[in-house]
């Protein structure tokens, strides 16, 4: 995956939790992966359309989506419910929001559909023939797990071949 | 205390704006999307509105142009996320007073009020 999709996420990323969180995340080793994904217990997923197309996924333990939900109402969330469902699904949203602008400057013009939540570990998604690349953030709620799965479409993929 | 509509389709936005509005003395009303925003500006007449762009239904610059037909003196400030700049060029052309960056902090979501209220 080129850097020019990568970057994006890493600079969206940082921001937007540290800006939520108060604290600028540690980012651990990036992968890339090829086989399907297994949930963990709570994911939200954000799909990209336009010249860069596919999906990110922001998969967390369900008491560090609590703790963050908790963090960012400033107050606690004793369950996963609705509204803390919609925050983890916000926090997607606004970091690949973030990124897809930052891949707008960068030329490769994307748009977003409305975020969704997986709730419950072990539902296996596969993005099929492309890549995942996995970006572990670490905040002090816990880790957050930032897997951008997408590729170069139309004029980009032709400009990139 | 002002009467202040928080216009977000994300319920965890509108919730914890409403939250820290209601903290400091504020009057609150929720929408979730235009179309409820434009009815609810008609019913209750709030004195200052914070307007997500992007929503579905009727989204917030179409919010923004309704509001100020029926009410020119209408004061409203857009929730944007990053990097949205030409949008919120065009709804400040469109009459849009201020506009706050999401993801945001308490004191810019009550600074923009204040704002709206001292315009």
């Amino acid at each position: 995956m080129r850097a020019e999709i990568i970057n994006p996420f890493l600079q969206a990323a940082s921001e937007v939790l540290e800006a939520e969180l108060g604290a600028a995340p540690l980012r651990g080793p990036i992968g890339l992966q090829r086989s399907a994904y297994t949930s963990d217990e709570v994911t939200a997923v954000v799909a990209v359309t336009g010249e860069v197309a596919g999906m990110v996924l922001f998969a967390m333990a369900e008491p560090t989506a609590r703790a963050i939900v908790s963090k960012m109402m400033g107050q606690e969330f004793p369950e996963m419910d609705a509204l803390a469902q919609s925050g983890i699904a916000e926090i997607g949203n606004v970091i690949t929001g973030r990124a897809a602008v930052l891949l707008s400057d960068a030329g490769f013009p994307s748009d977003l559909a409305p975020p969704m939540l997986l709730v419950g570990r072990g539902t296996m998604i596969s993005t099929l023939d492309v890549q995942r690349l996995v970006i572990p953030m670490d905040t002090e709620f816990g880790r957050i797990e930032v897997q951008v799965a997408l590729k170069l479409t139309g004029a980009a993929a032709r400009r990139a071949a | 205390m002002a009467k202040v509509l928080v216009v977000d389709d994300a319920a965890f936005m509108r919730v914890r704006a409403c939250k820290v509005l209601q903290d400091n003395g504020h009057d609150v009303f929720q929408a979730e999307n235009g179309v409820e925003a434009v009815r609810q500006y008609a019913e209750h007449r709030p004195d200052a509105v914070l307007l997500d762009i992007t929503m579905p239904e009727m989204d917030g610059l179409e919010a923004l142009k309704e509001i100020r037909r029926m009410d020119p003196s209408a004061r409203v400030a857009m929730v944007t996320a990053m990097g949205q700049q030409a949008i919120v060029m065009e709804a400040l052309r469109a009459g849009a007073k201020d506009f706050v960056l999401k993801p945001f902090q308490p004191d810019r979501v009550l600074g923009a009020v204040q704002k709206l209220l001292a315009a």
